[in-house]
């Protein structure tokens, strides 16, 4: 497999909906009500239910391995959260490779909103077998 | 200002205290349920746990309920993972959590709490197979 630095990964856009943050919810076992209830969201402040963090992360690592598939393994895996994301908006998965030493690769990944905003980054380090 | 101060110091005096383990069983129904609720169809998450999904094994943030005296809501600031070993349906986890850091960040938009928390999970063959850290945030 050749991996050089600079190389873009395959992009992947999810189209998360309020259907799927209440599976995510009832999936991870996170009922905090911002992912489901619109009028408690904008009681603290936000413009209604947002993405989960973490829904954001597992989108994220989907993105590393679809990518990898088979060819290696993951090894570490980061994500920060900048923005909030709310469902009925694409949501936009990408990612390059930023250093490769030997069978070591590292990736900087982002999730990106409809206007471009890197909502979320990341970074992964694969082992390449 | 002094609750303020006591959730902080009491959620300090944890820090690095392990807190009780909690065991649970990767299921091939919950893995299932949770590839459907990602939207990630790649076979062999019938099998095995995707990056994330230590996070819906076991609750992730252990005593947290009290740092809700301080602000109004939570926020998620990051997560990292470490991988050792592959989680597969049928194993026995056994995932130990504690609070790693406390500390408060006054900024332009007013203060927030931050508690850096750890868990590490470790198989029924008493390997290591991953370890979490994540930021919650107060604010």
């Amino acid at each position: 497999m050749n991996v050089a630095v600079g190389e873009e990964i395959p992009e992947l856009v999810k189209n998360p909906t309020t259907r799927q943050l209440v599976q995510y919810a009832g999936a991870q076992g996170d009922f905090y009500e911002i992912h489901y209830d619109q009028d408690f969201a904008r009681s603290v402040g936000l413009p209604g239910v947002i993405l989960h963090g973490l829904l954001k992360a597992a989108f994220l690592g989907q993105l590393v391995t679809d990518w990898l598939g088979d060819r290696g393994t993951l090894k570490m895996f980061e994500v920060s959260y900048r923005g909030i994301d709310v469902p009925g908006k694409p949501y936009r998965c990408r990612g390059r490779v930023t250093k490769v030493n030997g069978g070591d690769v590292e990736l900087e990944v982002w999730g990106e909103d409809q206007d471009g905003n890197r909502t979320t980054i990341g970074t992964a380090n694969v082992e390449l077998s | 200002m002094s609750t303020v101060i006591s959730v902080i110091e009491r959620l300090r005096s944890r820090i690095g205290l392990p807190a009780e383990p909690v065991h649970a069983l990767v299921e091939a129904g919950h893995l299932k349920r949770f590839a459907e609720a990602i939207g990630d169809r790649d076979p062999r998450w019938v099998d095995e746990a995707p990056p994330t999904f230590l996070v819906a094994l076991v609750p992730i943030s252990m005593h947290l309920e009290e740092a809700e005296e301080y602000g109004k809501g939570w926020l998620n600031g990051g997560n990292r993972f470490e991988y050792f070993e592959p989680v597969r349906v049928g194993d026995r986890i056994t995932a130990t959590g504690k609070v790693a850091d406390v500390y408060e960040k006054t900024g332009s938009s007013g203060s927030l709490l931050f508690i850096i928390f750890e868990t590490e999970y470790v198989n029924q063959h008493g390997r290591r197979v991953a370890h979490l850290r994540g930021t919650a945030i107060r604010r």
